[in-house]
């Protein structure tokens, strides 16, 4: 066969597709993919054909392919309970595989990634990189210098590919399913839109099928599975990726977005015999936090931005991720509790007074000395935030905290923000209800289009029209059923 | 914050003698650029990978030193002469004692390094001298590549047991070589496996290349 020949391959169902053959196609540890002369679709087959033939395999990726697939509704054979609007969503945060080959050999076919995940032309005044794929360790290590700024996003956006990928890992885990690899090259992340999609779901750890031989990748492999890797695949002793080792990779992932740098790569040298043992035991058996408060050992000397810089939650869950839960996975965070915590961040974001600061955004900690962390800044700018309250069921009068907000000019209000049975995941409505916007010195809640909208003094809001908030303002801001209480906090007065 | 990676050292071999005159040297060219093109666009090998080149014919030399990707100068290469690979043996084997971070109780070391011999014909030196010097240091990988009708398998594998023949020395051939190193480099680089004292895993060799046991 010749570089650039069409080839027709034929579904199980029957119908067939085109792909480009390539002499020298990408090629990954299990399988090399081709492309669709559209290159709308990535055909891929094993490189072992043993891997292909083993029908324990074939059945799994079947099963993957359909009653786990959280990318196509449950009416069209995908996921119990998929509605079009949840498979929709998913389908931009997964490149989940639509279809399985039998013609020329067992193969897959998976969508190729969003387009925003693919550079452009002027992603890099120094590199070429026009039509690489974004994986995420372009934009968390040495190689982030050489990225035009506007690449890289901001300490906002890179908050936002967090909430995104745990988003999808917690849909993963919530059905029983394990991805087995998390790592930089298998989550693609856009820093710019601050989104992230999960690609190779084919290695997927199902419940009850049998287990992908897969181990892995350096960095993000779970100090347990390392350390027992020299055991046979077989021997009971060996630990293989599961749901736990994903709840090591995640905030693995998501601590490197967030700081930049890997949580257990630091200056303490483990073994002067040679790098792979080094390496070996500073990854696996002997792996300590470089913050790690009881084992300062592996900490840089120059740390300035550390965990104790995020919000109290997150500090609480890289500890348990990376202190308690290191060498102990029963007591690692789940993924829906770290896309709690990162929404709650999220929440908390603030904006630095420094034009020049290039993270842009800190998460407020200290109501009354708000400092960026990134470039120091102190913030003279007063911070409006709304306490939002929901009513206890069936005790009338009594509410509970709901969320804290630090609202900026321009935010927009959702659902979420205004009911206290939504929640801002894959379900709730995207659709814009109200915004914020610092008018004259005055912080204005400006209707756009929410029903029953209630001011401070109880009035009715229609839409199109505002209303100030000021500091000690105590309301409930729908009439309708589920409405919100809103506390307004002027903190940082100056 | 400073940053704590390793580096992955690389070593190309080649053999610039005479018979690589005309198309076999402008695809070693050619394929030395698309390698590094291939590798600055990968970020783990553009993090972790430095490349050395070292060429020979009647004599053998470091024509780049070990160097990170990113200030990677491309070097001009032409053939003619003999086949000194006992003496790149020996350059490669002092390039790795001088360039190679060794695992102190002060420093981090490099990963062992990858190395990638390419020739065409039999060697007209000694290369036992070589390979001798090579068992002084710790070499790492050594992938030979036996490049078209004329090459003898027989030196190469008393330097390594990975020896790949290629039976053409076309342009095309020599694209999917040199594709290969590139993907083999990238593997290594993502995948440094943590399994002390194994040999990295690379991956399948290109169609129409075989592997000499």
């Amino acid at each position: 066969m010749q570089s650039g020949e069409i080839i027709r391959a034929e579904f199980e169902s029957g119908e067939s597709i085109e792909f480009v053959f390539d002499a020298n196609a990408p090629r990954g540890g299990m399988k090399h993919t081709f492309f669709t002369p559209d290159k709308k679709y990535a055909v891929q087959f094993f490189n072992n054909p043993n891997d292909a033939a083993n029908p324990l395999i074939q059945d799994r990726i079947r099963t993957i392919t359909g009653i786990y697939n959280p990318t196509v509704s449950e009416e069209n054979g995908g996921a119990a309970g998929n509605t079009e609007k949840t498979a929709a969503y998913f389908r931009q945060r997964f490149c989940w595989p639509v279809g399985i080959l039998k013609y020329p050999v067992f193969g897959i076919v998976c969508p190729t990634y969003p387009k925003n995940f693919f550079f452009g032309a002027d992603a890099s005044a120094v590199l070429n990189l026009k039509g690489k794929d974004k994986k995420s360790n372009w934009f968390t290590g040495k190689n982030r210098k050489y990225l035009a700024p506007a690449e890289r996003g901001d300490f906002r956006t890179m908050l936002g590919a967090a909430i995104s990928l745990c988003r999808s890992i917690r849909r993963l885990h919530v059905a029983g399913l394990a991805h087995s690899d998390l790592s930089c090259n298998n989550v693609l992340i856009d820093p710019k839109t601050g989104s992230a999609v999960v690609i190779d779901i084919d290695s997927l750890v199902v419940p009850n099928k049998y287990a992908p031989e897969v181990v892995g990748t350096r960095g993000y492999i779970a100090p347990e599975v390392l350390s027992t890797i020299m055991l046979d695949f077989r021997d009971p002793k060996r630990k293989l990726p599961c749901v736990q080792t994903d709840l090591h990779a995640l905030p693995v992932l998501i601590y490197e977005y967030l700081f930049c740098r890997h949580p257990l790569i630091g200056p303490k040298i483990y073994s002067s015999a040679n790098a792979e043992e080094d390496d070996f035991l500073c990854l696996g058996p002997r792996a300590t936090f470089i913050e790690d408060p009881k084992d300062t050992s592996n900490r840089p000397p120059d740390l300035k931005f550390t965990i104790n810089s995020l919000s109290d939650g997150l500090e609480r869950l890289f500890l348990k991720a990376f202190s308690d839960g290191l060498h102990e996975p029963s007591e690692r965070p789940t993924a829906m509790e770290w896309e709690r915590e990162l929404l709650k961040a999220w929440d908390k974001l603030v904006c630095c007074d420094n034009p020049a600061c290039e993270k842009k955004w800190f998460i407020l900690r200290d109501k009354n000395r708000p400092v960026c962390p990134f470039c120091g800044k102190r913030k003279t700018k007063e911070i409006v935030l709304l306490e939002l309250k929901s009513e206890m069921y069936g005790r009338k009068g009594v509410y509970r905290d709901k969320n804290e907000i630090a609202v900026f000019d321009r935010m927009p209000v959702y659902d979420w923000h205004i009911f206290s049975n939504v929640r801002n995941d894959e379900k709730a409505d995207t659709q814009m209800r109200a915004y914020i916007a610092l008018h004259n010195g005055m912080w204005l809640l400006v209707n756009s289009g929410a029903e029953g909208m209630l001011s401070p003094s109880g009035r009715l809001v229609p839409k199109g029209s505002a209303f100030e908030l000021k500091d000690g303002d105590f309301f409930r801001i729908s009439a309708k059923e589920n409405g919100l209480l809103c506390k307004v906090t002027v903190c940082n007065k100056s | 914050m400073s940053d704590y990676l390793r580096r992955l050292p690389v070593y190309l071999l080649l053999d610039c003698s005479g018979s690589m005159t005309g198309e076999p040297i402008e695809a070693v060219k050619q394929g030395l650029k698309t390698l590094l093109s291939e590798l600055k666009s990968d970020p783990q090998a553009l993090e972790t990978a430095y490349l050395s080149i070292i060429t020979f014919d009647s004599t053998a030399r470091q024509i780049c030193p070990l160097t990170e990707l990113f200030s990677f100068k491309e070097p001009q290469i032409s053939a003619g002469g003999a086949t000194a690979l006992g003496g790149a043996l020996k350059v490669l084997a002092e390039c790795i004692k001088n360039e190679v971070r060794l695992s102190t109780n002060e420093q981090k070391g490099d990963w062992k390094p990858l190395v990638f011999i390419m020739t065409d014909g039999a060697p007209t030196d000694d290369i036992d001298e070589g390979i001798n010097a090579l068992k002084q240091v710790s070499a790492g990988n050594i992938i030979a590549c036996a490049a078209g009708a004329n090459a003898n398998t027989e030196p190469l594998k008393k330097i390594t047991n990975n020896v790949l023949m290629m039976n053409n020395l076309t342009t095309g051939d020599m694209a999917q070589f040199f594709a290969w190193v590139s993907s083999s480099v990238k593997l290594s680089s993502k995948s440094v496996e943590a399994k002390p004292g194994e040999a990295v895993v690379l991956p399948p060799p290109p169609q129409g290349f075989v592997i000499v046991p």
